[in-house]
């Protein structure tokens, strides 16, 4: 129901103020009587608050106000109510709030900080998720039973905080066969940190008894209803608004500095503004997981993979956040990109006295796919078949079942890997480097997904003949909010994209919605704007019937005139149509909702899964070529291609913009980027001398081709592009390094001094002993049985 | 201590523990907030200002040091509101994400084309070692630089 | 625990700007123990994140004009200490012999960090282990100059080294001096990603060859294996009569590299430093053929 492609190459509005430093991010806002704040942070991994006392603080200069546990009665989670904003007699990590103190200055409320008395009783640690799961480890939380349960269906016990389980098929059968090779591999991988540039930033008033609070957030109705609920007010209680963030990559999908801020400005009837230091970004921010893996499969000699088991750990931190959520992931993830015939999976999220891990860019996903792509090429060496050719016989097509039991449609990463060789020759031999470095390529193929779930739009049609867009929609740099929604509506509406004015954030404003993240911007408000405009038009279209004396169905809305279909010039502007209309029925506007299909599962599948199926498959084929120093265990990107599935394209060069950027950020990942917590259960790298992100000169230009035409219920057949580019690099980088050094690779990043221990045979192969043998023996309780 | 300094040519006085980085004075007393304190280590470029023309850290540099020269800002480079030719081509090229990097990007790149007219592509990318972008991959951001400097 | 971990440092309280040497040695030597000297800042600047209270006083040797310039005379270069790695980079650029320095000054950190960190505070930030003009003002031989409000003395680079951290209040590093000779040099660095950070390794070599490229005089210098940089006598001494042959080079480096106990650090374990410097004693051996 539009004249116009969607389809544009329009440049985003907000680059011009961008680019002159105009831009306000929450960082940059002042209030008049703003006051500072700043948070007292715990010391020690694991401990009793024996004392705390913050009257000296409340006496010191500038200060005035001083929040602690006792201000904060409501604990939050996902899955879990497990995590309340202070530690309240018990401390589970390194960096964990204590209290919080607003001031005049930053200064005095740091000065404030250090006179806060505290004692505190240090209590054995676990720091890793083998002491974690070690028989009489301590537990991070000992009263783990008493949690209220927000989500049912997840087997829980001591320090396995959560644990979700597919099951399909005869898998014992299937590993019985006589005609079939076992193979096993195991994998580690570290945490990640997002750098986003904005660190998380908050100014916080009260104002007529509610909160106001302006955040830099993915979340807004995320942060609206957790801080209510910490707090113990009605969510009505807390608006929420969102200036444009400065980068989020899934770190602000979560609550992180609200709630101090909101403690805060309501104590000191003052507004507050808290921003985390670098530093607290660094130690306390929530990371991509550290996980570890093994996977095991039958298959046959002709390579067709009967069974598959794996069991996969994912450390949660202190509290089991989003990780509760990702371990329905594995099952999309790790088993995803082939067709099984029998397969089981365990996902645990597990508990540590280590900062709380968080969403990230393709959470769960990065991991298992390098996982599951190496386990692919291991697969494919010990039955002689070129990795390649393994892939095109066994990628996920039209009809084929997915690990829980879901159909899939179409055929869509066959055609992609058929298009990743017009892009180069996999055929060509390995090349030879003048310079003596070893050469490796590889081709990894990825399995992700659109987080539908709810959204709402309202879009206001102006007697200007603009339209106004008010959705809970967040900029966070990726452009939808102002790229693919204003196409959306301006195409349906037959007016220029400049003429769609996108309202900021607002929960006051409008309806819910989950959040930007899980590539669903474009998908599900998307979808909901595209209804609200169509609405809209409906109703233009009504009034030009009367005004140009035509049926509805031969007018047309373009270049912002609403003309009768083959008469250009006919009829009127669409403000003259939208003024009209104001005056003869009111101002003319339009609403949408938008969730999930809701696509099912095998029934008995699945065990604690917060969703069955995914509705909307998205794809990835990665391909890289590296060189490899010999010497110094340096890894050289030297060419990088893409091919992704992204439904419909409708800003390709924006889209672009999405996959460089994603890809290297999961060079990062690969390559470079390490987080390690020392003996003190403390992160190591807290700056940016240690943390090391890519820099300009080590990264190429992506090659990307689009794949469009596979099928999605996204409006306009889109699927979500920003996310997933990160999916397969981690994969693809550590297919090539294994076959540029012909070493096992197990664990990532492969920073130099990996890879010369791989070189150098130092590195023993990895051994995962607090992975039981037996599949079944992981389980808290059996797949399908109730606790 | 009371300090003077010369911002996109206004100047003004203030009252500031000397040692305190430049990027905070711009900020707190100029409300010049293009300039952000990202890491504060001089490793991702973001508060990069023009001192005496010369790119400078503002993280790094005390207030008290930069009495006396000419310092401007990203929002100094934008003469009368239009954008300057590098300006320009980052928004022509859709280079711009979450836009965080970019007051240091647009700083060091204004600095490289007065610089060095005929810097070759590896020569921008050499010029950015200190400027992080956690979002772009870098590549449009170099095209862009490419682009502006062919044009010239 | 009543200390915030993540707290920044505390406010310092003077910050003078000396106009001349003498008035900084006055300023520091009446400052005493609760001064400084703060050349390109870009160390001090960085107290935060190393939990370090700043001094209460400073002393900018920045903007005295002895102390900026670099002096290319007949028989040595001298090196004012508040010459930054940029203004070093661009004054040695045209003197082959000095490949090492320019390279060292001009490939470390990044272009903002070279144009504001001196060479002074290269040389006196002893906590600083990767800096890249140590070693290679080590394998030049340089002396350096002390200089107090009374008194002024020259010392070699290595015994500076060693006495650094236990300098008296009131005396500054005010000057390099590095002899000029017919040499071949190169400044072999690591850093993890292809520029931008420090180097986890570092080899500088200075070699005088016969036509036939055999080894007349050579001086090695290891940076940032150890907490200090230092010279690697005892390559020198394996090396010293014979062809300067990279592939033999590397060989004998690695049969004497475990003279050298690497630190470990959030970067790279110890091992690493140690099992890579073959591989840079090679690349220098090979850029030095070349230069």
């Amino acid at each position: 129901m539009a004249d116009v492609s969607a389809t544009m190459d329009f440049r985003r509005r907000d680059a011009g103020d961008k680019l002159r430093g105009h831009t306000r991010y929450t960082v940059d806002r002042y209030l008049p009587g703003m006051l500072h704040a700043a948070v007292l942070r715990a010391n020690v991994p694991s401990g009793r608050i024996v004392r705390l006392d913050t009257a000296k603080a409340a006496r010191m200069p500038g200060v005035r106000a001083v929040v602690t546990a006792a201000d904060a009665p409501g604990t939050i989670g996902i899955g879990i109510a497990d995590h309340p904003l202070f530690a309240r007699d018990v401390i589970r990590y390194d960096g964990e709030p204590l209290a919080a103190v607003a001031a005049d200055t930053l200064a005095q409320a740091q000065a404030a900080l250090a006179a806060i008395e505290v004692e505190t009783a240090p209590e054995p640690a676990v720091l890793t998720m083998a002491e974690a799961l070690a028989p009489e480890a301590p537990l991070v939380h000992p009263d783990w039973r008493a949690y209220e349960v927000l989500f049912e269906g997840g087997a829980r016990e001591g320090n396995v905080a959560w644990e979700a389980t597919v099951v399909r098929g005869d898998v014992d059968g299937a590993f019985a066969r006589t005609d079939v090779e076992i193979i096993e591999s195991a994998f580690r991988v570290g945490r990640q940190n997002h750098i986003a540039f904005e660190p998380r930033a908050v100014v916080a008033s009260y104002e007529d008894g509610r909160f106001h609070i302006e955040t830099s957030t993915q979340v807004p109705w995320g942060i609206r209803n957790a801080t209510a609920r910490l707090l113990g007010v009605a969510a009505s209680q807390v608006r929420v608004t969102v200036p444009p963030v400065g980068g989020g990559f899934g770190l602000k999908f979560d609550l992180a500095v609200e709630p101090f801020a909101a403690l805060l400005a309501r104590a000191s009837g003052r507004p507050v503004r808290l921003v985390n230091s670098r530093e607290e970004e660094m130690l306390t921010c929530l990371f991509r997981e550290n996980a570890e893996i093994r996977i095991r499969s039958a298959v046959t000699r002709e390579g067709e993979i009967v069974g598959r088991e794996a069991v996969v750990l994912m450390d949660c931190g202190a509290y089991g956040g989003e990780q509760i959520f990702l371990t329905t992931m594995t099952a999309h993830t790790l088993g995803g990109n082939y067709r099984l015939g029998a397969v089981r999976l365990v996902s645990r999220a597990v508990y540590t006295n280590t900062a709380p891990n968080g969403a990230f860019r393709c959470c769960n996903g990065v991991y298992n796919t390098f996982a599951l792509e190496r386990h692919t090429d291991e697969i494919a060496a010990r039955i002689g078949m070129d990795p390649l050719a393994f892939r095109r016989r066994n990628v996920l097509g039209d009809g084929d079942l997915g690990a829980t039991g879901q159909v899939f449609e179409g055929d869509v990463l066959g055609p992609m890997l058929a298009r990743m060789d017009t892009l180069r020759d996999a055929a060509a031999p390995p090349r030879k480097l003048a310079d003596g470095r070893l050469f490796g390529r590889a081709t990894t193929v990825g399995t992700w997904f659109v987080f539908v779930g709810p959204s709402a739009a309202t879009v206001n049609m102006n007697a200007d003949g603009t339209a106004t867009l008010v959705t809970s929609g967040v900029e966070i740099g990726s452009g939808s909010m102002m790229q693919s929604l204003p196409q959306i509506v301006a195409s349906t509406l037959g007016i220029d994209p400049g003429n769609v004015i996108v309202r900021a954030a607002d929960t006051d404003a409008a309806g819910y919605d989950v959040g930007v993240g899980g590539g669903r911007t474009t998908v599900a408000l998307g979808a909901a704007s595209l209804s609200a405009a169509q609405e809209v038009r409906t109703k233009l279209l009504k009034v030009a019937s009367d005004m140009i004396e035509a049926a509805p169905e031969d007018l047309v809305m373009r270049q912002g005139r609403i003309e009768i279909a083959g008469a250009p010039g006919s009829g009127r502007t669409v403000a003259e149509v939208a003024t009209r209309a104001q005056a003869q029925i009111g101002p003319v506007s339009g609403t949408g909702a938008f969730t999930g299909a809701g696509v099912p599962a095998m029934p008995g599948c699945v065990a604690g899964h917060f969703i069955d199926a995914i509705d909307i498959p998205v794809f990835a084929v990665h391909d890289c070529e590296v060189a490899v120093d010999g010497e110094t265990g340096h890894v050289e990107v030297l060419s990088y291609r893409v091919v992704q599935d992204v439904g419909r394209a409708l800003n390709p060069r924006a889209i672009q913009g999405q996959i460089q950027g994603g890809v290297v950020q999961g060079l990062g990942y690969a390559l470079h980027e390490e987080v390690t917590i020392g003996t003190n259960g403390r992160v190591n790298q807290n700056g940016f001398e240690t943390y090391r992100v890519p820099l300009a000169l080590d990264v190429v230009p992506v090659e990307i081709s689009l794949y469009e035409g596979a099928p999605s219920i996204g409006p306009l057949g889109t699927k979500g592009a920003g996310e997933v580019p990160i999916l397969n690099v981690g994969a693809a980088i550590a297919c090539a390094v294994a076959n540029a050094t012909g070493k096992r690779v197990q664990e990532l990043p492969l920073t130099p001094p990996r890879v010369l221990e791989l070189l150098l045979d130092q590195k023993p192969d990895l051994s995962l002993s607090h992975i039981a043998e037996d599949w079944a023996d992981n389980l808290v309780r059996p797949h399908g049985t109730t606790g | 201590m009371a300090l003077s300094l010369n911002v996109n040519g206004d100047r003004r006085g203030f009252t500031a523990d000397p040692v305190t980085p430049l990027v905070d004075v711009l900020r707190e007393e100029f409300h010049l907030t293009g300039a952000k304190p990202v890491c504060r280590e001089g490793f991702c470029g973001a508060c990069m200002v023009l001192v005496d023309d010369r790119p400078t850290l503002s993280c790094l540099m005390p207030a008290a040091l930069a009495q006396g020269c000419e310092v401007r800002t990203v929002e100094g480079l934008a003469a009368n509101g239009t954008l300057n030719p590098i300006q320009q081509a980052l928004e022509a090229c859709d280079a711009v994400q979450c836009g965080m990097c970019f007051p240091g990007m647009v700083v060091t790149l204004t600095h490289l084309m007065k610089a060095t007219p005929g810097a070759t592509r590896d020569d921008v990318r050499s010029a950015l070692t200190g400027n992080i972008c956690r979002c772009t991959g870098y590549e449009s951001i170099v095209e862009a630089a490419v682009r502006a400097l062919t044009a010239t | 625990m009543t200390t915030n971990p993540l707290l920044q440092s505390g406010p310092a309280g003077s910050f003078y700007v000396a106009p001349s040497l003498p008035a900084a040695l006055d300023a520091l030597s009446d400052y005493g123990t609760a001064g400084a000297p703060f050349a390109g800042g870009t160390w001090i600047m960085r107290s935060p994140i190393r939990h370090e209270q700043l001094k209460a006083h400073y002393v900018a040797i920045g903007k005295i004009p002895e102390l900026s310039a670099v002096k290319i005379g007949t028989d040595t270069i001298e090196i004012g200490a508040a010459v930054t790695h940029a203004a070093l980079a661009l004054a040695l650029a045209r003197l082959p012999e000095f490949g090492v320095l320019t390279a060292a000054a001009g490939r470390a950190a990044n272009p903002a960090i070279r144009a504001m960190a001196t060479i002074g505070g290269n040389l006196s930030a002893t906590a600083f282990a990767a800096a890249d003009c140590v070693p290679a003002l080590l394998c030049l031989n340089a002396e350096v100059e002390i200089a107090s409000r009374n008194d002024r003395e020259r010392i070699n680079l290595e015994q500076f080294l060693r006495m650094r951290s236990t300098l008296a209040p009131g005396r500054l590093l005010t000057r390099i001096v590095v002899p000029r000779n017919a040499r071949k040099t190169a400044h072999a660095r690591l850093p993890l990603r292809q520029s931008g950070d420090y180097p986890v390794a570092i080899v500088s070599l200075a070699v005088a060859t016969d036509p036939a490229n055999r080894v007349q005089a050579v001086r090695i210098a290891v940076g940032s294996v150890e907490p200090a940089a230092r010279r690697w006598v005892r390559l020198e001494a394996a090396l010293l009569g014979h062809v300067l042959n990279p592939v033999q080079a590397t060989k004998v480096a690695a049969e004497l590299a475990d003279e050298f106990t690497g630190r470990d650090s959030v970067e790279v374990p110890a091992w690493y430093r140690v099992s890579v410097l073959p591989s840079l004693v090679r690349r220098a051996a090979v850029a030095a053929l070349g230069s």
